[in-house]
């Protein structure tokens, strides 16, 4: 009870803040469509008798969304670093409020801007010939959710650790390059070879993504549905779990 | 006033952090006792551990042994109940820069379970009381040092706790503003906050504080009212300064040092610092002994003690840090000693 009080008022608080930056609003609108205005004519190529432009951006598009979801939960992390550093942070530790509070607040703060943010996006899209499946869309709602508590989780453990905007950056950007594109967020991974196939297998990115491609199509009986799932939702546990002991540890 | 029952107790506190050369003990068994109702200092040099001793106390850094009770509880067994009788303002003090001073008083107040209806004649009153009215609907970021501190100051009482923690309060203002904030101090202690705060400057531990502990190394080196700590070091003290190529130390050192009113006498670099029982009896003799000898002086000043002098003579070093305030008053050319710093002293 008490948490859920005190999530409202720092979810309240976070929201908010990021909306009075009006920069922060610029690129969070902006990076999105930039990759589909940017990107879907080079897609042209791809597009054929047998695959029109349209479904390459079926294809595209939730990959661009799995993207968001990723991006944004590992950015999670710098607020934090900026937090600690300004001291927010502790003064919240000081009151007796919920210490799970501190940790969601942001957390679901930063979630309800992605799918403002993806909305924007999948309007855009629709506009340029995307198959709009309701049904499949809430379904990824769930899931890039879950990829994005999962990320954040990550970030602001990782925050919390190095507690330093330098080595944060250089931890989350070197992570952000392999996995992204080990996972085929752009471009299916199947049109690499066969030992980027297999590396993918080893990044639960790569399952969100195709999850994301599978149900934005609709197509829930595609195992890459139950696969992305059956990878996130225990990845997602551990790390929360983690993050929560490192988050006691460090802000106890 | 002081009434008898302790808001801060500690008993043997210590604390030490993990480093690369073995760990860094960073307080080394602190026991305090704090009474209601007083304003209570930690003074001592950066690093002394009295950041690290306040976090044990509020609860943000876990305690590696020993025991705190602050305002009733313990603070390792009850830190919730700890949390919400308490206050603190950190050296950063942590208000949200996008927000309005008011809008930060208000989730202030609430994260301390008030209802939004009980909270905002509150953030009225405090706003009040802390000069802020007038701004209190601008954003944080447009605020001057002292606003912002005393925002800060807001924040941690906004919630009335019975005891307030400070942690370098008053870093960064300049004398007026800290004279201001002393000033609000004061009027939270007389309505029976109790306020604890570090300090490295003698003059805020001086002036502004009921008692003081001094610590040095994380561990206290003397503790009680100011005045008491200076009377322990009887006497006045006589800083002579020597010219450079005198032989400053020794030499000096060993003749000053024989003289039968010389109480006590420490050297650092070309400075002498003598602990003489009568002041102005002694520096006429001073300077005919240092004629006799040839030992050339550029100033000689005469003082009574202040804190430093008693750091100086538990530790053997001075706190002196160059911040304003700090200056114990012994400028260059005043060989008739500082009769405005005594005065001051006086009066406190």
């Amino acid at each position: 009870m008490k948490t859920a009080r005190d999530t409202t008022l720092l979810f309240h608080r976070y929201t908010v803040q990021m909306l009075r930056n009006p920069v922060w609003l610029f690129v969070g609108f902006s990076t999105p469509l930039l990759y589909l205005v940017l990107f879907t004519p080079l897609l042209k190529h791809f597009s054929s008798a047998q695959a029109p432009t349209s479904s390459v951006i079926d294809l595209f598009l939730p990959g661009i969304l799995a993207l968001l979801a990723f991006a944004s939960g590992m950015a999670g992390g710098f607020s934090t670093i900026f937090e600690l550093q300004s001291g927010v942070i502790e003064r919240f530790r000081v009151t007796p409020s919920s210490r799970l509070a501190i940790l969601m607040g942001p957390l679901l703060s930063g979630m309800l801007m992605m799918f403002v943010f993806d909305a924007v996006v999948v309007a855009a899209a629709a506009g340029f010939g995307f198959t709009v499946n309701w049904l499949g869309l809430a379904a990824l709602v769930v899931l890039l959710g879950i990829l994005m508590v999962t990320m954040s989780a990550f970030s602001v453990a990782t925050a919390l650790v190095t507690q330093d905007i330098s080595s944060f950056a250089a931890i989350v950007n070197g992570l952000n390059l392999p996995l992204l594109l080990l996972a085929g967020v752009l471009l299916p991974i199947s049109l690499g070879p066969t030992w980027m196939q297999v590396l993918a297998h080893f990044n639960p990115l790569y399952y969100a993504v195709e999850g994301a491609r599978s149900l934005s199509a609709g197509a829930f009986s595609n195992p890459a549905v139950w696969q992305a799932f059956a990878v996130l939702v225990p990845l997602c546990i551990v790390v929360v779990t983690w993050a929560t002991r490192i988050f006691r540890q460090a802000v106890a | 006033m002081a009434t008898t029952s302790p808001a801060i107790t500690t008993n043997d506190l210590r604390k030490s952090f993990p480093a690369r050369k073995g760990p860094v003990e960073a307080v080394r068994g602190v026991s305090v006792d704090v009474s209601s109702g007083e304003i209570f200092g930690l003074l001592g040099p950066n690093g002394a551990g009295k950041t690290t001793t306040l976090r044990m106390l509020t609860t943000l850094l876990p305690i590696d042994a020993g025991s705190a009770r602050v305002a009733g509880f313990d603070v390792v067994q009850d830190p919730h109940k700890v949390r919400e009788r308490i206050g603190y303002v950190s050296q950063l003090g942590g208000a949200d820069e996008l927000a309005t001073g008011r809008e930060n008083l208000v989730l202030q107040g609430r994260l301390y379970g008030a209802t939004l209806a009980d909270i905002r004649p509150r953030v009225d009153e405090v706003a009040a009381t802390l000069d802020l009215s007038e701004f209190a609907d601008r954003r944080v970021k447009t605020y001057s040092g002292g606003q912002r501190r005393r925002l800060d100051v807001a924040l941690g009482i906004v919630h009335q706790p019975t005891v307030l923690f400070l942690d370098e309060p008053t870093t960064g203002l300049d004398p007026q503003n800290r004279a201001n904030l002393w000033d609000h101090l004061r009027a939270l202690r007389d309505r029976g906050t109790t306020v604890v705060l570090t300090t490295h400057y003698l003059e805020e531990a001086d002036v502004l504080c009921d008692r003081i502990v001094i610590v040095d190394h994380g561990r206290v080196v003397a503790k009680g009212t100011p005045r008491e700590l200076k009377r322990r070091v009887a006497g006045d003290a006589v800083v002579i300064t020597v010219k450079d190529g005198t032989m400053a130390g020794e030499h000096s050192r060993s003749v000053l040092g024989r003289q039968p009113y010389v109480r006590e006498i420490t050297a650092e670099g070309d400075q002498l610092r003598l602990y003489v029982e009568d002041g102005s009896a002694a520096l006429p003799q001073l300077l005919r002994l240092l004629d006799q000898e040839q030992i050339a002086i550029r100033s000689m000043s005469l003082s009574e003690p202040t804190l430093d002098d008693v750091f100086l003579r538990q530790t053997g070093r001075s706190l002196r840090d160059g911040g304003p305030g700090d200056d114990p008053g012994d400028g260059p050319d005043n060989v008739t000693g500082d009769s405005t710093k005594g005065a001051k002293e006086a009066v406190a």
